[in-house]
């Protein structure tokens, strides 16, 4: 073998399938001579070896000799509850829903943002109606304001102690 | 031989131990679907022959996870009511340990992420679902065997325990359902790639905390 395949890359996925013995037996013999000469490969799989021989001892326990009755009398017990009750237990997932909520969420989004018409606001019939000339008559008020700041304001540069008297 | 004949696309399950005679393997796949689309026609015989086919992997696959016999024949009931259930809707699409073990997965990881895993795993003194003490398996050793046996296991159990979860499910079905890395990430819904990383780190932490074990 040229090269460690611990630099190359592919070292543990061929130390896991040796200490799996799933490797092809010439390349289970060409890793085996390659380990002869590499201290860093020989010690990952024998650490690897330890581990799967660690984990063929764990053997399970033995199964309970009335699993299937139990299963059975749950598959009865199930086949007798009314349809509507057995269409709740069936294996619904919201998950395939989920895109379909989120797109139908954006076409609505989408829809109120370009609405080209604004919504008018309900206006209310008992509103009193202002005359044009009233309006007028306040725009000439707030302009005569307005003035007289200006001339307040003109005081003020020219002697900042008519400010306080004021 | 040449570096390039050893590389991942390589390492196939081919040796001794592990050997799988792909056509033996997929004359077992025709032959669930096969069991599955009967079941789906209402005979319930074949349903009887599915779980007598795979009840054993399911239970010992989902006690491995939950480490508790109890709570894992109750969790694997649900696996084989859901597929009882879903048989009106079967199709082939998918090998049918694939969806087995997927179905059987979500359910352990479900199991283990609500944390009602806490203080639960089976001890000697616990009693059995069915009231009875728990008796230890003959297993032709002497006490102190026993004994030594049970502390290596508790210590397996502890470093499975302390994997991340989908790392221990990767890892179950790894090693003791010898699935490949394709079925794997099929089950596990994820890629191969992202398989090989799992178990890589997995078997990482593994060797790690059970070195002292050699």
């Amino acid at each position: 073998m040229e090269g460690c395949p611990l630099e190359k890359g592919n070292g543990a996925e061929l130390v896991l399938a040796y200490g799996a013995r799933t490797l092809a037996p010439d390349q289970a013999a060409a890793f085996e001579r390659h380990m002869s000469s590499c201290a860093a490969c020989r010690e990952l799989a024998a650490a690897q070896q330890d581990v799967w021989s660690a984990l063929d001892a764990w053997t399970p326990e033995p199964i309970s000799p009335n699993f299937d009755e139990k299963l059975y009398q749950r598959i009865l017990q199930e086949e007798q509850f009314p349809w509507w009750q057995r269409l709740f237990r069936a294996n619904w997932s919201l998950r395939p829903a989920m895109p379909v909520a989120a797109a139908c969420g954006v076409l609505i989004a989408a829809f109120l943002l370009r609405s080209p018409q604004p919504i008018p606001a309900p206006q209310s019939s008992s509103q009193p109606k202002v005359g044009i000339e009233q309006v007028e008559r306040a725009l000439d008020d707030i302009d005569m304001l307005k003035q007289l700041d200006v001339i307040q304001r003109a005081f003020h540069l020219l002697d900042p102690k008519l400010g306080l008297r004021g | 031989m040449h570096p390039e004949s050893i590389d991942s696309q390589t390492a196939q399950p081919s040796w001794n131990g592990r050997v799988k005679d792909h056509r033996a393997v997929d004359a077992t796949l025709e032959r669930d679907a096969e069991l599955m689309l009967r079941v789906r026609d209402g005979d319930q015989a074949s349903f009887g022959l599915l779980l007598e086919r795979h009840r054993v992997p399911v239970i010992h696959f989902i006690y491995r996870m939950v480490q508790n016999q109890a709570v894992a024949e109750e969790l694997a009931q649900e696996v084989f009511l859901r597929v009882y259930r879903s048989r009106g809707t079967y199709e082939p699409t998918a090998k049918f340990t694939t969806w087995l073990f997927r179905i059987a997965t979500h359910l352990g990881l479900n199991w283990i992420r609500d944390g009602r895993n806490e203080k639960l795993q089976d001890s000697l003194d616990q009693e059995t679902s069915n009231g009875a003490t728990r008796q230890l398996p003959d297993r032709g050793r002497t006490v102190e065997q026993e004994l030594v046996y049970q502390a290596k296991l508790g210590e397996i159990r502890q470093a499975i325990e302390s994997l991340p979860s989908k790392q221990r499910a990767a890892v179950m079905m790894h090693k003791y359902e010898e699935m490949e890395y394709t079925q794997i990430a099929n089950v596990l819904t994820c890629s191969e790639s992202a398989v090989k990383s799992l178990l890589f780190r997995a078997y990482e932490s593994l060797r790690m905390r059970l070195a002292h074990m050699a």
